[in-house]
């Protein structure tokens, strides 16, 4: 494809424009070119920034065009003080002062309703107005969303949203693993809510990976930037810049639901003692392969399972959702031996005989489960 | 950039509550863009003033009409060209102009070095080449960019084909990346060297 489609394609992206195909496309283009990214996170954040605006100006401006009015005999009165004189004309305004406020009201509480709050547990909503989206372990999908942002979802995986998504919200929630890329919507921000923290959006492209079973729900930035606030602090904000990877431990976020839960029911303050000194999150920055530009973290939309000084424990877990299999260590030094590699079109098989290679152990398939001893 | 939601509120509240308070922010939010979309055209700052008093007269007096259009940004943005071009046509000082001919000044292209990887020098490079951009590309850009227009909108106001607003589109942000490509071939440079010694 030609370099003219390309720039086509990303000012129709930036301005919002683009349909669910072209972004399709420009997305695969992005990715044969990582030379582009430099360029492309500038010019998102460039078209993102406005100046500050001169309001004396306008102010100034408004006094003259009040005049003008005046003069023309076009009055418009502050509410109910010139009105009040005349009763049947208060009763009127006052009527549709009472209709505009209700419509303010209900826009106001559009705005207030917050995903996290107001988020119910799927099961008590009507089944019928949300839309679910599950990949079992072991495959992978892509979905487009009503707006057109594109969602990759990793095995295991599940997301959910509502049916009347992009009318008046973008929200979603997302069990498991999923690579977002958000279409620009400056009204109606993107919202992700996992079980332990909840992202913002604007329109950018990132990876959250929130396995419930796992200890960490790490958010990881390509471009763009993000806002991520952990559930129950809500006043904590985070913002992400570009290349960097949050890491947040799940068991705090747990732990403090479960007390906030508590003192919800019964009305008692409930703190459950943690340890004193302990990491809550961390931000780190993503590492980009020299050679070409790839981001391990979001490898797998490729269809590749990449770890870099990566566990044995952890990358197990990992290859048990991908392989869609159970493993079990047996043997502590072994699940802590850290490795690197990539997993592309191996079977399991040849997965663990390639590792066996680095590590020295011995493996045993049954069924489903692989038991891993010295 | 203004939204048509924030818009459509404010209408409604001028519509059916007379709401002065709505009436006044609508004026605010709009004026400064109108302001510089009719000095465009017009060339004249009093005569650009002059007509955004007189589109919120208009507003005003049309205001229970104003609640059912779609995207009421667009109509702003009409109705400033179609007064201008009433205008000029009344001085008989000249024909439409057609946009090529418009005097449009950017005010987006905002930086933030903290935030943004570039240096001093490559900001004032994308500067430059914003302002080397053609009339009609940077008329496009910024309806587009600054204005909040959809591409359709443009090209209606413009009176230009929506291809045409793609293509202008895409000329002018590979421009602005064309200077930052430079940048990352000199910072590689510079770090290679560094290594070296």
């Amino acid at each position: 494809m030609s370099q003219e489609q390309y720039w086509i394609l990303f000012s129709k992206k930036l301005s919002g424009e683009a349909s669910a195909a072209e972004l399709a496309v420009l997305e695969q283009m992005v990715q044969e070119h990582p030379e582009w990214q430099y360029a492309i996170q500038n010019l998102e954040d460039l078209w993102k920034r406005s100046p500050e605006e001169d309001k004396t100006a306008g102010e100034d401006a408004f006094m003259l065009h009040l005049q003008r009015m005046q003069e023309l005999n076009l009055s418009i009165e502050d509410n109910g003080r010139a009105r009040l004189i005349d009763p049947v004309e208060k009763k009127r305004n006052f009527r549709w002062y009472w209709a505009a406020a209700a419509v303010l009201v209900i826009l106001a509480g559009l705005w207030i309703l917050d995903p996290f709050t107001s988020r119910k547990p799927i099961t008590t909503q009507l089944i019928s107005s949300v839309n679910e989206i599950s990949t079992r372990p072991g495959s992978k999908s892509k979905v487009q969303l009503p707006d057109g942002s594109v969602v990759w979802l990793n095995a295991g995986s599940t997301l959910t949203y509502n049916k009347d998504f992009g009318r008046e919200n973008r929200e979603v929630t997302l069990t498991g693993e999923g690579f977002f890329d958000v279409t620009k919507d400056k009204e109606k921000p993107f919202i992700i809510s996992t079980e332990s923290i909840k992202i913002k959006v604007l329109g950018t492209a990132f990876n959250v990976k929130a396995y419930p079973e796992d200890k960490k729900t790490e958010t990881s930035l390509i471009r763009g930037s993000i806002e991520v606030t952990i559930r129950n602090r809500p006043n904590d904000k985070i913002i992400l810049s570009p290349s960097e990877k949050l890491v947040v431990e799940n068991d705090i976020a747990r732990v403090e639901n479960r007390d906030r839960e508590w003192e919800r029911r019964t009305g008692n303050i409930a703190r459950t003692e943690l340890p004193a000194i302990r990491t809550l999150m961390s931000i780190n920055k993503l590492k980009y392969n020299p050679v070409d530009s790839s981001v391990a973290e979001v490898q797998w939309v490729n269809n590749k399972l990449v770890f870099r000084d990566e566990a044995f424990r952890e990358l197990a877990v990992r290859m048990e959702r991908w392989y869609n299999v159970k493993i079990e260590i047996n043997d502590e030094r072994i699940a802590d031996e850290r490795l690197n590699g990539i997993f592309e079109t191996e079977t399991i098989e040849q997965a663990l005989g390639a590792l066996k290679e680095f590590i020295p152990f011995q493996y045993q398939k049954e069924g489903n489960t692989i038991l891993i001893y010295r | 950039m203004p939204a048509n939601e924030t818009i459509k509120r404010l209408l409604a509240a001028v519509a059916f509550a007379a709401d002065q308070a709505a009436y006044k922010e609508l004026f605010l939010l709009l004026h400064g863009r109108l302001k510089q979309f009719a000095y465009s055209i017009l060339k004249s700052q009093e005569e650009a003033e002059e007509l955004v008093s007189d589109l919120f007269i208009k507003v005003w007096e049309k205001r229970k009409q104003l609640t059912h259009i779609e995207s009421p940004l667009f109509y702003f943005y009409t109705t400033a060209r179609n007064m201008a071009y009433n205008r000029l046509s009344r001085q008989k000082r000249q024909q439409k102009p057609s946009p090529d001919e418009w005097l449009v000044r950017l005010n987006s292209i905002y930086f933030d070095p903290e935030q943004l990887m570039m240096t001093e020098e490559m900001m004032r490079r994308i500067r430059q080449a914003i302002d080397d951009l053609p009339p009609r590309c940077r008329v496009i850009f910024k309806l587009v960019k600054e204005d909040g227009l959809r591409y359709k909108e443009v090209a209606e106001l413009l009176q230009l084909s929506v291809k045409t607003v793609e293509a202008q589109m895409a000329i002018a942000l590979r421009r602005l990346a064309k200077c930052m490509e430079l940048e990352i071939n000199q910072l590689n440079i510079k770090t290679t060297s560094l290594k070296k010694s």
